[in-house]
């Protein structure tokens, strides 16, 4: 990179653009202060009751607890095996489907109908023949997940894929391309950001896809805590899972910002 | 003696047809219409002749260059590229869209080189000729740069070295020039026809500025309004030294002008 000398409105341009950026982290740092200190302030003064709504500080011990005992670990780490697991196997298997798809117009016809009543459908319907076909436990919850996961995946990839510039594979076609050159050297690079942004939409549907597994299954995991919290009126444990989640749901988030980053720099 | 069986052999060559259309009739289906494109076109070009197709706006000029590239197959008729059927594998044509058609994903250099990496000849012999033509046609310094920082008269330069790059036998020019201004437009069919006559090359350049074909052509196929039929072929014998440029000054350059126009006008008051 060669340096360069800028004007000094470019300095007094770089410092409002900055100036703006820390005003925004600020103010919402400063909510996050403010609402956690309400909430301990409220409960712990019982304005509102302590029992419902639990408090920070009583998260703040369950998480402690949770941890010397171990659970704290052995659930998040079955919740997030789960969830990345049913996340890499639904879009691994969405991106070959529409591959396939997008190569064979005659598959792409056939299996239209298909696509869009599996899409309608609300997979935790099938909640109970999951659990009978594949028993109570990891792998119906894993299951439950690409379920949920693998047809938006294939439907919004493969909507990329034949959006490509007609005229693009035109002049492919002209200097006497092949299928997989046009696939790779057009279809692909010219669908990268739809497939970053599928990828960020695949990740908050994942979880949603092994907690819901967890309701249905109920052995162990973030889903497991929050429903056995919620039947013993264990609200420390309900709103302690929740935060947990939090936590984990923002760190795979911006593992996929940070690799939408990589391939901006990569492809421009 | 092998001497002159090349020399025969040679002479044979320069008369033979590149290309030769005959009867070739063109219907665009669809569900609930028909459209007849092209009408019993039949014409031949020549061993490094230089032909412009003119015709009204939607007359079906493109449909005819989709057919000589191969990418459109027609409904009856015959087409022969050096007395093949074309073939999209191993075509002879270097096909310069209207649109410039660069990714914008790639760098320019990147561009310049797609045609050559399709065709699987990236080697560096011919990136150096493509590099060279780069150079030539004032893109040098942006190389580097990708489509979205470059004028339209730039990007079009792009286009045409990546068609160039591939040392077709056969250029297929679909109104090149139609999104430039008109300076960039005298200065870049100046540079192409020079490139073609050095390079030996035969051409088809399809356009709807008269002028232009005049100024460049050995040869004009004037086309009525849809469907297309051919409705004059104009033979040009300019002085095989005079530039696109200064074929445009000289008082023939006006006659057939003139000629022309009145034929595509007639046309236009058809439709
Ligand atoms: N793929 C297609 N399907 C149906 N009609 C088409 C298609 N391509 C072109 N046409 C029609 O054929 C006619 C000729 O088109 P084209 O060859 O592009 O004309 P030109 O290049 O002379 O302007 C136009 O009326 C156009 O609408
Ligand atoms: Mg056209």
């Amino acid at each position: 990179m060669k340096k360069i000398k800028f004007s000094k409105a470019h300095y007094d341009f770089l410092r409002v653009y900055n100036t703006k950026k820390i005003v925004v982290l600020v103010s919402q740092i400063s909510i996050l202060i403010c609402l956690i200190l309400a909430w301990e302030l409220l409960t712990k003064y019982e304005i509102i009751s302590s029992f419902f709504f639990s408090s920070p500080s009583q998260i703040v011990k369950t998480v402690g607890e949770l941890w010397k005992s171990g659970e704290l670990i052995y659930h998040s780490g079955i919740t997030l095996s789960e969830t990345l697991i049913g996340f890499a196997i639904a879009t691994g298997v969405g991106f070959l489907v529409a591959f396939m798809l997008w190569y064979s117009d005659f598959l792409r016809r056939v299996s239209e109908p298909y696509l869009v009543v599996l899409n309608s459908l609300p997979k935790i319907a099938l909640g109970p023949i999951i659990i009978i076909w594949f028993g109570a436990g990891s792998k119906a919850i894993i299951f439950m997940c690409i379920l949920i996961v693998v047809i938006v995946t294939i439907l919004n990839i493969l909507n990329s894929f034949t959006n490509c510039d007609k005229q693009l594979i035109a002049l492919a076609m002209s200097l006497g391309a092949n299928k997989f050159q046009i696939f790779f050297k057009l279809v692909l690079p010219s669908s990268l950001k739809d497939i970053v942004s599928t990828l960020k939409v695949n990740v908050g549907l994942s979880w949603i896809g092994a907690i819901m597994g967890e309701y249905l299954v109920s052995r162990a995991g973030l889903g497991y805590l929050l429903i056995y919290g919620g039947q013993v009126f264990n609200l420390n444990l309900v709103m302690t899972a929740t935060v947990v989640l939090c936590v984990l749901a923002s760190f795979m988030y911006f593992a996929v910002a940070l690799f939408e980053k990589i391939m901006k720099k990569h492809f421009n | 003696m092998p001497m002159q069986l090349t020399q025969a052999l040679q002479a044979n060559f320069i008369n033979m047809n590149i290309v030769s259309l005959k009867n070739l009739t063109l219907t665009y289906q669809s569900l609930d219409s028909e459209l007849l494109a092209l009408d019993d076109i039949s014409f031949d070009v020549k061993k490094e002749e230089f032909v412009s197709i003119v015709g009204p706006s939607g007359c079906g000029k493109t449909t005819i260059l989709s057919l000589i590239s191969g990418l459109n197959k027609p409904t009856s008729g015959s087409i022969k590229i050096m007395d093949k059927t074309p073939n999209l594998k191993d075509s002879v044509c270097g096909y310069m869209f209207q649109k410039d058609n660069l990714l914008p994903w790639r760098t320019i250099e990147k561009n310049i080189f797609f045609g050559l990496e399709i065709k699987k000849n990236l080697n560096k012999e011919r990136k150096d000729y493509a590099l060279t033509l780069a150079e030539k046609y004032g893109l040098k310094e942006f190389l580097k740069k990708h489509p979205n920082e470059l004028s339209g008269g730039m990007r079009q330069r792009v286009a045409l070295i990546r068609t160039l790059a591939l040392k077709p036998e056969l250029l297929l020019l679909d109104e090149p020039f139609s999104a430039l201004d008109y300076q960039t437009r005298l200065e870049l069919s100046d540079h192409i026809y020079e490139i073609i006559k050095k390079e030996h090359k035969t051409a088809i350049l399809v356009t709807h500025d008269i002028q232009e074909a005049i100024s460049m052509s050995d040869k004009i196929i004037v086309l009525s309004a849809r469907p297309a039929k051919i409705k004059a072929i104009h033979t040009l014998d300019f002085d095989a030294n005079l530039t696109p440029f200064e074929r445009r000054k000289t008082d023939k350059a006006k006659e057939l002008f003139d000629t022309i126009w009145q034929e595509i006008q007639n046309e236009k008051d058809k439709i």
